[in-house]
């Protein structure tokens, strides 16, 4: 019987999830605005700065610091990938761009299995803490630092690209790549920076939510997917819409699974992702 | 050396045709494994089709694979049907899927085309994993009778290899007929532009929608032939990753040519052969085979061998 | 009824317009890219729509050609309104265009050849059934087809580039495989989006004896062109945008001496009329 509790933790549910289908949408679309490129391998971004906290903090190093510095090494990772993989075949056609980024995905996904093992890993929490009843339902803690690491990065993302000359700049290469280098900005440049905050972003969600999932090499693959989907349910070029559908999506999801059906909650998500393809493939927020 | 060129293919056809038999020496594990080279030859040379000549990207070929080994499972362990029966079901569905699917899916340009290719063969793996009743679920379908034709039982190994090669030969010639033909030369205009295609009077629509038709239709006749070989069924064997797998084929083979896709199939099943312990690293392996056609060989294997061969003959004909 | 009555009755048939446009308008984004255009062309003429860059004459084409349907207006070719057709069905009924930028077919190193041949898609109608299965008919009629191409080829001097790339050929050439192509399809009428743009004198002066020839032929023209050397040669008439309006119509004297015409357009090519005439 389903009572108010469960209504409630349904929604915390989404919440979570939604955050962080939201922050992978938003990497999604960062990297797309700068590069025209939708990469496939940022699931991965989002198991390894997860799985890289993990390693750290095993080996003795505080939390605070195993969070900085795995978000530098999933950055640094990023920027890497672009240049070495992605800048040389940058005039490809976009058929073979796109399997690049899936070759990407398969080659970091195929490194965190050697060196992670198929075993799931666990985080701990950031901070330590009971459970928080509310409404009836529990509130982990570490979903109000997931919330709160989202709406920081966001802040962060509106400040770069709305408020610095590198971050407007970066917009305008999307748009217009001779103002952009007349702006100070090489296109090469900012399609680095773009990856960075990409990878940095993602990474940021894995390590987010890793201690309320189990996390293993393959855990970033759907996360992904789903954040796809809310890039196109959202818009491509919009992060509001991004954001938004990111939650959206999480929570629809939460709700069908706890309502409706798990066996087939993938199944009507993925369908609803045709339908928005097939329908309206800008998404609702973005142009046509 | 004109000879040659012409009736070159005389030559890996009669090389199919003793291989069982001589080199293999009647191993079943061999000419298991050449069945399996078999089955990824049929649905990597359909991918070719759609997405090496016509241009269409689809990162969810499996799905159709999936739809046809289910079927004849389906059919032939639960229900009683036929081998043969159940594989033309299965390729009907999967046509009619196909069909069905076509015309919205194929107007969707690459990435979202990519992702929505890849929905669907989710779509298809989670409904096999939901419908438990019908499909055994997770735990898979089991005791699917072996293939067999009008009561003539296929379980010897080497009578399925023969019919599965025969198979696999008739979907190499139908694509290759496909291609050198004006039919072909209208996929690759679409690939190369659609608008100028479409001011030529193609109907770029229908044309795609028939392409991804046969190469559905290929894939869920490997299907069947997979499902009658390993007499049990697993999701697992059916997910984006099979996907990936067989575009890697593809890619590693050379894209858009037909022969290409054969290679890689062969390429792709073999090697794990070579160096044992290589499931861990399959995964990474194929991540690295990708990105280094993808860099330094756009043309794949095919491309290279077809490279060699031209400068044996232009310095021939001099 | 006699025999000068039907022949009055053909003769007037002659006239009638192939291509009849009415009232088009066309805006983007508040933008009026054409704003009730009307005009006709007459069948086995050779019409030049002229007018400064930004008037409309590629999105004309496109409306007429099915790319991009017009706001509202009324466009026949042939007795059907074309309008809402998309553009394989306006291809199908015999009306074939060259684009500004070209557009050859390149993937697997396609070459002049087979980009010719792709022309006979119309005719052809390539069948998945018969590729694989009735190979005779369908090498058949590809053996024809290649034989025209040829021709066609021989047609506008490029026989010799049959096996070449189109990205290999100089600009000029391209231009000419371009037009060999849009022949293949058996047109009515040819819509030509400025196919001099890039040609040298000597290119033009052999580009107008070939729109003279298919002229000749019977098949219609109308040609999006800025080369006035080339307009005042070969139009039968000629129709002036500008801003996306409608700024004047008439033979090719009446415009050069059309003084609104001057002033929006013609200015410094003022004398390349005047040679002409």
């Amino acid at each position: 019987m389903t009572d108010f509790s469960h209504i409630v933790q349904f929604f915390f549910s989404g919440l979570t999830t939604g955050s962080m289908y939201a922050l992978i949408a938003v990497s999604l679309v960062i990297v797309y605005k700068v590069s025209l490129l939708i990469c496939f391998a940022q699931g991965e971004f989002f198991v390894i700065g997860a799985l890289t906290m993990v390693t750290l903090v095993s080996k003795g190093l505080p939390m605070p610091l195993a969070f900085v510095l795995s978000i530098l090494i999933s950055t640094v990772l990023g920027a890497l990938v672009q240049r070495v993989l992605i800048k040389p075949i940058q005039n490809a056609s976009i058929g073979n761009l796109i399997v690049m980024t899936i070759a990407i995905s398969l080659a970091l996904r195929g490194s965190a299995l050697l060196i992670w093992g198929k075993e799931s890993h666990i985080l701990k929490p950031f901070s330590s803490g009971a459970p928080i009843p509310v409404l009836g339902a529990t509130l982990q803690p570490q979903v109000l630092w997931i919330i709160g690491i989202t709406i920081i990065v966001l802040f962060m993302i509106w400040i770069f690209f709305e408020k610095t000359m590198l971050g407007i700049a970066m917009r305008a290469c999307a748009e217009n790549r001779l103002g952009a280098s007349l702006m100070g900005i090489s296109t090469n440049k900012a399609a680095l920076l773009a990856w960075a905050w990409g990878s940095g972003i993602g990474a940021l969600a894995g390590m987010a939510v890793a201690p309320l999932l189990f996390m293993q090499y393959g855990s970033g693959v759907m996360p992904m997917v789903k954040g796809f989907i809310a890039v196109s349910i959202g818009g491509l070029s919009s992060i509001v819409g991004s954001v938004v559908a990111g939650f959206l999506l999480g929570t629809v999801e939460a709700y069908t699974i706890g309502l409706i059906s798990s066996k087939f909650s993938d199944t009507i998500v993925f369908s609803l992702l045709m339908v928005v393809l097939i329908f309206k493939p800008s998404g609702l927020f973005g142009k046509g | 050396m004109k000879l040659l060129k012409q009736f070159w293919w005389i030559l890996p056809l009669v090389f199919i045709a003793i291989y069982p038999v001589t080199l293999a020496g009647g191993s079943p594990y061999w000419s298991g494994l050449l069945i399996f080279v078999g089955i990824y030859v049929i649905l990597a040379v359909g991918l070719d089709l759609l997405m090496g000549y016509t241009g269409q990207i689809s990162v969810g070929h499996a799905a159709y694979f999936a739809i046809g080994a289910y079927t004849s499972g389906v059919l032939t362990a639960k229900y009683g049907f036929s081998p043969l029966g159940a594989m033309v079901i299965g390729m009907a569905l999967t046509g009619a899927v196909a069909w069905a699917l076509g015309r919205p899916v194929l107007a969707l340009k690459e990435y979202y085309l990519a992702m929505a290719t890849l929905a669907f063969n989710e779509i298809v793996v989670t409904l096999i994993i939901g419908l438990e009743w019908l499909t055994g679920g997770a735990s898979g379908l089991r005791d699917i009778p072996p293939f067999s034709i009008f009561g003539l039982v296929l379980s010897n190994h080497m009578h399925y290899y023969y019919f599965v090669w025969a198979i696999v030969i008739i979907v190499i010639a139908s694509s290759l007929a496909v291609v050198r033909s004006p039919f072909g030369r209208t996929l690759l205009a679409i690939h190369s532009d659609e608008i100028a295609a479409r001011a030529f009077g193609v109907d770029t629509a229908k044309y795609k929608t028939r392409i991804f038709v046969l190469a559905s239709v290929f894939a869920s006749m490997a299907g069947s032939l997979f499902t009658h070989y390993m007499g049990f069924l697993a999701p697992d064997d059916f997910g984006v990753l099979t996907s990936i797998n067989i575009l890697v084929m593809l890619f590693l083979g050379g894209i858009g040519t037909i022969y290409g896709p054969i290679l890689g199939a062969f390429f792709m099943k073999l090697l794990p052969e070579l160096t044992y312990q290589i499931h861990d690293y399959e995964l990474l392996l194929n991540g690295l085979i990708l990105i280094v056609v993808l860099v330094f060989m756009p043309k794949g294997l095919f491309g290279i061998f077809t490279g060699i061969w031209e400068k044996m003959f232009v310095r021939a004909d001099k | 009824m006699g025999k000068d009555v039907r022949k009055g009755r053909q003769m007037t048939e002659k006239h009638d317009a192939i291509l009849s446009v009415n009232n088009v308008t066309k805006a983007f984004e508040g933008i009026h890219a054409l704003e009730e255009v009307s005009f006709d062309v007459r069948s086995g003429h050779i019409k030049a729509l002229i007018g400064p860059n930004g008037a409309g004459k590629t999105t004309l084409l496109n409306a007429i050609n099915g790319i991009l349907p017009p706001d509202s207006g009324h466009i026949h070719f042939l007795d059907h309104d074309v309008v809402g057709h998309s553009a394989d069905k306006v291809a199908g009924l015999g009306l074939s265009r060259t684009f500004q930028l070209i557009r050859m077919f390149t993937i697997n190193n396609a070459t002049v050849l087979d980009n010719v041949l792709l022309g006979a898609h119309i005719q052809l109608k390539p069948n998945l059934f018969e590729s694989i299965f009735r190979r005779g008919k369908v090498n058949k009629a590809e053996k024809v087809a290649r034989d025209k191409a040829m021709e066609l080829l021989r047609f506008v001097g490029l026989e010799k580039a049959a096996d070449a790339t189109p990205g290999s050929l100089p600009f000029g050439n391209q231009r000419l495989v371009e037009l060999a192509r849009s022949l293949m399809t058996e047109p009515k009428m040819l819509l030509l989006d400025e196919p001099a743009s890039g040609l040298n004198d000597t290119e033009v002066e052999s580009f107008t004896e070939l729109l003279r020839s298919i002229r000749q032929k019977g098949i219609t023209i109308l040609l999006v062109e800025h080369n006035m050397k080339l307009v005042m040669n070969i139009a039968d008439d000629i129709v002036v945008l500008d801003f996306g309006k409608k700024l004047a119509e008439g033979t090719p004297q009446a415009i050069c001496a059309n003084p609104e015409v001057i002033k929006a357009y013609l200015g410094a090519a003022q004398s390349e009329c005047r040679l002409e005439s």
